[in-house]
């Protein structure tokens, strides 16, 4: 874990450097298209913390482990709050973009509905009762909560086809000074999720042994 | 099993009507509401009255399926319920049934005052409007019976409840406003045919989902 920290660190001190100093400027977007070294990055590993939020709850049912109840809760944590910063970060780009700061766009809209099904998740953790109860629960919606990934997106897409404003990018066509620094950004912020993750199920697991008495 | 306890269901129901009482005065009030707070043009009460019908099916029923648990919940007769050889997935199937018969009888119920206060034009077909409201009601109950399965022990179940309910039903809202918009506008069928299958597949992933996973809201 500490090797994993230092990485970190070093990784993402390089990943601000390329991406303020190494990433060429595109004319029409200046800095705002700075952030989507950001922007993508943090929803793709928003995007990866719910799937493990689904497999945690799958493993949940099939080994009866309570374990698994706590990756899927660090999971969904650190989820929403990348979740969170997608929110953010997407409107701090679309307003000199577009011209407002928020569109109903498929992509955006999907998580911002994934952001409210979050937000009933973490309602349903703190009353839901009894916490075995609680973790069942917590595993359904996770699973049902993905389930609905591919709908809402779809039907988002096809509510307000007007509104597919967000940047459709060829990777391929992208030149390499901007797809290394990208790619790279990708990487960093992966290897920062799994960090946070293993650093939030170390942290839940002393709190579970701490409950159970056996420390 | 499954009509015993759908019978069951309906048995209850119609002895002490909380469940179809609810919804049918809170969907009658906010129509009121409705009424008062639009512009009162009835060309413009055109355009938008499949969104306004399916916000207050969506209304109606998270208050009706908040008590679709309740008897259980204020005799503490669950735990009885489940104490008898029962597959989970059965007892699912019945609520699912039952809460679906509800709602589809509120909306016969409301849809009159509905086109009367607002003002609008008969649609010039029924079936098909029926068949959108039977499939959207039937996604709308699905999730409701798993998210009310889930509230039901938990404090603040009231808030609870459309807290988990109206962002999962999302995709299923915006097909229920956009075909019934396409049926009631008398748009081709080939234009909105795209959302009448995205309310079936969200029908049969939760449908599906709600069967398997039952068990598993429902253990003690």
């Amino acid at each position: 874990m500490r090797i994993l920290f230092i990485v970190s660190v070093i990784l993402m001190a390089v990943n601000l450097y390329a991406i303020f100093f190494i990433a060429p400027m595109v004319p029409e977007q200046h800095w705002a298209q700075k952030i989507f070294y950001v922007h993508v990055p943090i929803a793709w590993s928003s995007f990866l913390s719910y799937f493990i939020v689904m497999v945690s709850g799958i493993l949940f049912f099939i080994k009866k482990d309570s374990y698994w109840d706590r990756v899927g809760l660090a999971a969904a944590e650190i989820g929403t709050l990348f979740v969170a910063l997608v929110l953010i970060t997407g409107p701090i780009w679309a307003t000199p973009i577009w011209g407002k700061p928020w569109i109903w766009e498929p992509r955006l809209t999907t998580t911002l509905i994934l952001f409210l099904i979050y937000i009933g998740y973490f309602m349903l953790r703190k009353f839901g009762g009894h916490p075995e109860r609680v973790a069942r629960y917590a595993a359904v919606l996770g699973i049902l909560a993905f389930l609905d990934v591919p709908l809402i997106f779809y039907s988002v897409k096809f509510w307000a086809p007007q509104y597919q404003l967000h940047p459709q990018v060829e990777m391929n066509q992208q030149p390499d000074e901007i797809l290394l620094p990208f790619f790279f950004s990708m990487f960093t912020f992966t290897i920062l999720y799994i960090l946070m993750l293993r650093f939030r199920v170390k942290i839940s697991n002393f709190q579970y042994k701490l409950k159970t008495k056996n420390v | 099993m499954f009509i015993t306890l759908l019978k069951k269901e309906l048995f209850v129901e119609l002895r002490n009507k909380e469940v179809i009482l609810s919804m049918l005065a809170f969907g009658l009030t906010v129509l009121l509401i409705f009424s008062f707070s639009l512009s009162g043009n009835p060309k413009i009460n055109h355009e938008i009255a499949p969104g306004l019908f399916w916000s207050l099916v969506v209304l109606s029923s998270s208050l009706g399926l908040h008590r679709l648990f309740g008897q259980e919940k204020d005799f503490d007769a669950f735990a009885s319920l489940l104490s008898a050889p029962i597959d989970r997935g059965t007892l699912f199937l019945a609520k699912w049934i039952s809460g679906f018969l509800f709602l589809f009888l509120i909306e016969i119920l409301v849809v009159l005052p509905f086109f009367l206060f607002l003002g609008l034009s008969q649609p010039m077909s029924y079936f098909p409007g029926i068949g959108i409201v039977m499939l959207g009601n039937l996604g709308i109950v699905a999730v409701g019976v798993i998210v009310s399965g889930m509230a039901m022990r938990a404090k603040m179940s009231a808030v609870l409840l459309p807290v988990l309910l109206f962002p999962l039903i999302t995709p299923l809202l915006i097909a229920c406003v956009k075909a019934t918009t396409g049926w009631y506008h008398l748009i081709p069928f080939s234009t909105w045919q795209f959302w009448v299958l995205i309310m079936a597949t969200y029908v049969v992933i939760f449908g599906l989902a709600g069967y398997v996973f039952f068990e598993h809201i429902t253990e003690e």
